[in-house]
């Protein structure tokens, strides 16, 4: 099983003068069990992309399969609800769909609209908001009054609790501190090494691909560019030249000391092991 | 929710799309008041033709036209039912049973009908090939003679091109929102009574706070620019008007005159 895209097209407001064609042809095969990243320049299709996983949009051409699931150009599909149940879609600024009064009816929302009774949801939400560190303390203050960062959380928590197996992310850590987008990066890395559920994450932040993903996905007008796994993305300075990516810090360190002479293999991503390089190197 | 096309802006270049605003708003109130003239069907007719030749002119398709008027078929046929049901004058038409049609509500019926339409069509002439802020700025201009009353015509137009400025940026929302309860099992389409009032409120309560919330960053970013209430002010676009306007003013106001002529002399 994987999440998978035939021949998809998607075209926004078809027949009408605002007609936009959003997704091109996109093929792509995304393996589960792993952090993968969907990256690309605004108004690339990641978002539209993204929100064919749960038929939230469905595609004017082509199959997109995910699980079990399999959802065809112009055919209604029967089993969203499911579907919906097994892929948890974050969205880009999501504190905004908070409504309850406290926040863990908030996030005990999502489960019970699948048919969790009020105890099994109540549970569940209770568990989500531990997982994304949120203790008993915050339980029955209304959402409204919280911080920008834990409202960020508790939505996050929300869609934790539905139990999904697929989780999709939109840009999660935009307009968070560097500290909080962090700690909420590593949080979705531990979802996928402790509970082996899929991660899909939009980002622009290529420190946080580097660090937290194990495939890149680049979308370009519409159209997959390149699909790779992480370490050869930014292995080759070519793929993140053809990407109109500005690499990560270690990788341009990296070329800046390539172009004074020194030597570094490329399979160094990480601060440790160029300090371990250069250390080795010093010695010698 | 994007499909919505009462109201909109159409950005094409024609006759009525350089008029100035506020010829366009004159002449639409002139035809407006025409239409509810009871002139009979010659003067309907009237009307009629120099609607459309307008919308011609304006090179709007008139499927658009047709389309802003969906949502108000709902209402046409109510009105007809309710017309069917209540008015008993007239020659008899069928009768069904112990229930009789009457030409009369036939009749009724039509005009408000035709009235309905060509308000409809009038009015999306109007909005069609006019800017949303030239829109205001001819409003404002309109009601300037109400500033020796003291009303506070700036503020009240520029109220109106804030609400207008805002209308695509909520639909947006209101759909991320939409699309974001959805994700948590949210069926906007089907469901119970009890669910749909939680589907409702799940939407409603989101929608209210960013309003809220861009409200607030909206005044505070038009106070950072020098935005004062009350203060005089001037305009980077002054209008002006043209030959065409003075004629559209001219036509518009004619065809009023002589619809009440109409009613006056011929009935």
């Amino acid at each position: 099983m994987s999440i998978r895209f035939e021949k998809v097209d998607f075209e926004y407001s078809p027949n009408t003068p605002f007609a936009h064609l959003a997704l091109k042809d996109v093929d792509l095969e995304i393996p589960m069990g792993k952090v993968t990243a969907i990256i690309g320049a605004t108004g690339s299709g990641k978002t539209t992309l993204v929100q064919h996983l749960n038929a939230l949009l469905m595609p004017t051409k082509g199959t997109v399969e995910v699980l079990d699931h399999r959802i065809e150009a112009g055919k209604k599909y029967a089993r969203i609800k499911d579907l919906r149940h097994k892929v948890g879609l974050v969205f880009q600024f999501s504190e905004y769909q908070l409504f309850e009064e406290t926040v863990l009816k908030d996030v005990a929302f999502g489960p019970k609209n699948f048919g969790a009774s009020e105890e099994e949801a109540n549970e569940k939400a209770k568990r989500a908001l531990t997982t994304v560190g949120l203790d008993e303390h915050y339980y029955e203050r209304s959402p409204l009054e919280l911080s920008g960062g834990q409202k960020r959380r508790t939505a996050i928590a929300g869609i934790l609790a539905m139990g999904p197996e697929i989780l999709i992310l939109d840009e999660p850590a935009a307009g968070l501190d560097p500290q909080g987008a962090a700690q909420m990066m590593s949080l979705f890395r531990r979802l996928n090494t402790e509970k082996g559920i899929t991660v899909l994450i939009v980002t622009h932040n290529m420190e946080h691909v580097l660090e937290y993903c194990d495939e890149v996905v680049v979308l370009d007008e519409g159209q997959v560019l390149m699909h790779t796994d992480m370490k050869t993305f930014f292995e080759n300075e070519e793929y993140m030249e053809r990407a109109n990516i500005n690499p990560p810090a270690i990788v341009r360190f990296k070329a800046l000391l390539r172009s004074r002479g020194l030597d570094v293999p490329s399979d160094i991503l990480s601060i440790e092991d160029l300090a371990g390089f250069l250390s080795r190197r010093k010695k010698k | 929710m994007k499909n919505v096309t009462l109201g909109r802006y159409i950005p094409l270049d024609s006759f009525f799309h350089r008029l100035d605003p506020r010829s366009k708003i004159i002449g639409m109130f002139a035809i407006l008041i025409a239409v509810f003239i009871p002139s009979g069907w010659i003067g309907y007719a009237i009307i009629g033709a120099v609607i459309l030749s307008c919308i011609f002119i304006a090179k709007l398709q008139i499927d658009f036209v047709i389309k802003a008027m969906k949502p108000m078929l709902m209402m046409m046929v109510f009105l007809f039912v309710i017309n069917v049901l209540v008015i008993k004058t007239g020659e008899p038409l069928i009768t069904i049973g112990k229930f009789t049609v009457y030409l009369d509500a036939i009749t009724q019926t039509a005009y408000i009908v035709v009235r309905l339409v060509l308000m409809i069509m009038i009015t999306t002439l109007l909005t069609a090939t006019t800017k949303p802020m030239d829109m205001t700025l001819g409003i404002e201009d309109l009601l300037m003679p109400l500033e020796k009353l003291k009303v506070p015509t700036h503020d009240i137009a520029m109220m109106i091109s804030l609400a207008l400025r805002f209308i695509p940026t909520l639909i947006d929302e209101a759909d991320r929102i939409l699309k974001a309860q959805a994700s948590r099992g949210v069926d906007f389409e089907n469901g119970k009574l009890g669910e749909k009032i939680t589907a409702i409120v799940s939407l409603i309560v989101p929608m209210f706070v960013s309003c809220f919330q861009r409200a607030d960053d909206l005044a505070d970013a038009m106070e950072a620019r020098g935005y004062v209430v009350g203060a005089k002010r001037i305009r980077y676009k002054t209008l002006k008007f043209h030959a065409g306007d003075y004629v559209v003013i001219i036509v518009s106001n004619l065809i009023l005159v002589g619809m009440i002529l109409l009613w006056v002399y011929v009935k």
